[in-house]
């Protein structure tokens, strides 16, 4: 009886224990994960026993289980078999192979917008321009990308340092400085040339350079808009090759290549520097200023004006190629902004994702803010204004677009839908500047609305590897208690409209003298087509007489 | 009026970055870095454009 007692009640301790422990939280058990840690871990056969054999594939692998295992990691020594380096280096090379193609795709995304331009350009524009129209941005791709090769590059980027999310960027080392101030001021890079020099045949350079020269492009094609119709085509040409080989390479430079307005805040103690993230300032701005420049040049064209200055609307002829160009476009920008993050993994690439949000909400109230614009102006939503007012708020967001929250992105561009209709009247009543596509409100005006945006409402939750410019924290604005923000981005919008555009100015005045910008009045009357081009874009319609052109 | 045009607008870049060199704090700075852009504003509206208006072709037909 007493051996009957003692088994209950050793077994109802029993089960109270075991209730106990399994009611109680996991024990941290230190020691036991401490021996599972890592650190002195080797790859053994038996290991390697559970990973799928080639030989497991016989039936195909319809679930994808199977594909993508141990045996497809690189070994280096067969002899020794797999080992902890080979699994290390193929990580390594995972992450760097992941933000490769995630660059290099958003790069042809950009490239694409080249196509959302010619389009949107050329809708813009009259039927008897419309082979001009197309041909100068179908060249703009090719004249800007030979000038930035033989030389843009190497003056963007020679100097750039290492780029972590792509590998590391050493060759890219070589930067000229001035000592002012008791500061070195970084002004432009020394090498890269024809990607060659000094070991810049490298593959991060090569990516870099992609990526950098579909930016590069998109400034290019943005004068054309503006001159289209009036511009000469040789003097188009040379204009481009300077922009793509100095006047663009050069702000970047200072921007996004190791230059002086970058180091703001390392130097000068002014936040984290100029603060462009995907370019409003960098490739926007630095377009609209230079087709401003060009425009005061070349002038307004015939019937546009009438003798006491009054502004003559001339209607584009294909508002449905406008609209469809401004979707492209919209396509594109996805490469642009997120794209900028040059990472998928690590150094903050996932903010990829937040940048994309932010691009498209910008783009949808920058859109609602020019439609409500014109509609309450002028009685009716008009088309190609709410195209326009879509690409600004786009144009405005790509500065902040890596720096503020959703909400911040939808106020910037609302603000920029209707910005860009206001400055679009006061560039044709006030300045008289004849600017058919709206290219220096979209991308001028709304570039530097873009780079003050940053300074106002980056709210420096962003996180791209613990600093920026290299100065440590993120990128916050006026609103999140930063001044000194605001004031590095204030000098970039200084450096943009007193020096860009006085180096635009300069040369194309050059360009005037030596090639002659703007045709013969003949030839505008005609249309450009025939006398540029040698071939009109639509040869089997008459076109409409434009008698009421002619002042 | 083309060369003091430019003059001015560059002028309004040398005062923005003049203020890197001159004053300390930010708030002196940004004032100087928004007279620079309004320099270089006046350069561009006020003394280049209407010298190029006067040479535009629908003044000279």
């Amino acid at each position: 009886m007493t051996k009957k007692i003692l088994l209950l009640l050793a077994v109802a301790l029993c089960l109270a224990r075991g209730t106990a422990l399994a009611q109680a939280p996991e024990p941290a058990a230190p020691a036991a994960q401490a021996q599972a840690a890592p650190a002195a871990t080797t790859i053994t056969d038996a290991d390697l026993k559970a990973a799928v054999k080639p030989t497991d594939r016989t039936n195909g692998d319809p679930d994808g289980s199977l594909t993508g295992t141990a045996n497809d990691i690189t070994v280096s020594d067969a002899k020794a078999g797999l080992t902890v380096a080979d699994v290390l280096n193929q990580i390594g090379a995972n992450k760097i192979g992941v933000n490769f193609a995630w660059t290099l795709l958003c790069g042809f995304l950009i490239m694409f917008m080249q196509a959302g331009f010619a389009v949107v350009e050329a809708g813009l524009c009259r039927a008897k321009n419309a082979n001009h129209t197309m041909m100068m941005n179908f060249m703009v791709y090719g004249v800007g990308m030979l000038a930035y090769f033989l030389i843009g590059f190497p003056l963007q980027m020679g100097g750039a340092g290492a780029v972590a999310n792509l590998g590391g960027t050493p060759v890219l080392n070589s930067e000229f400085t001035l000592h002012l101030f008791g500061k070195d001021i970084g002004l432009f890079g020394n090498t890269g040339y024809l990607l060659m020099h000094r070991g810049t045949y490298d593959v991060a350079v090569m990516v870099i350079f992609l990526f950098q020269m579909v930016f590069m492009d998109t400034t290019t094609t943005i004068v054309t808009g503006t001159l289209c119709e009036r511009w000469k085509y040789a003097a188009f040409m040379v204009s481009t090759m300077f922009l793509g080989a100095f006047t663009y390479p050069i702000f970047a430079n200072w921007a996004w290549g190791g230059g002086w307005l970058a180091m703001l805040g390392s130097n000068f103690g002014l936040g984290h520097g100029y603060a462009d993230f995907a370019g409003s300032g960098v490739v926007h701005s630095v377009g609209g200023i230079t087709a401003l420049a060009c425009a005061l040049i070349v002038g307004p064209r015939i019937g546009k004006y009438t003798r006491d200055g009054k502004p003559n609307p001339i209607p584009g002829h294909d508002i449905m190629w406008v609209l469809c160009g401004c979707f492209i476009l919209a396509f594109g920008w996805f490469g642009f902004n997120p794209g900028s993050t040059l990472a998928m993994s690590g150094n903050g690439g996932l903010r990829a994702a937040s940048v994309a949000v932010n691009t498209m909400l910008a783009g949808m109230t920058g859109s609602f803010g020019g439609i409500l614009y014109m509609w309450i102006r002028y009685g009716k939503p008009d088309a190609s204004m709410s195209g326009n007012a879509f690409l600004a708020g786009l144009v405005a967001i790509t500065a902040p677009s890596g720096f503020v929250n959703p909400v911040a992105a939808a106020v910037i561009g609302l603000v920029a839908g209707v910005l860009v209709c206001v400055s679009c009247e006061f560039v044709e009543r006030v300045l008289k500047v004849d600017d058919p596509v709206g290219a220096i409100s979209v991308h001028g005006t709304n570039g530097i609305w873009g780079v003050i945006a940053t300074g106002l409402f980056a709210d420096g939750k962003s996180n791209y590897g613990g600093s920026w410019n290299g100065v440590a924290g993120n990128v916050t604005g006026l609103f999140y208690g930063d001044s000194g923000q605001l004031v590095a981005q204030l000098m970039g919008v200084a450096t943009l409209i007193g020096f860009v555009f006085t180096l635009s100015f300069v040369f194309n005045l050059f360009v005037d003298w030596f090639v002659g910008q703007r045709v013969s009045a003949k030839s505008e009357l005609q249309g450009l087509d025939l006398p540029e081009m040698g071939a009109v874009a639509y040869p089997d319609f008459v076109l409409k007489p434009e008698v009421e052109m002619v002042v | 009026m083309t060369l003091i045009g430019l003059a001015v607008t560059l002028l309004g870049f040398v005062v923005a970055f003049g203020s890197l060199g001159v004053a300390e704090s930010t708030g002196a700075r940004m004032a100087m870095v928004l007279a620079g852009i309004v320099i270089s504003l006046i350069g561009i509206m006020g003394v280049l454009t209407p010298a190029y208006q006067k040479t535009w072709i629908y003044r000279n037909r």
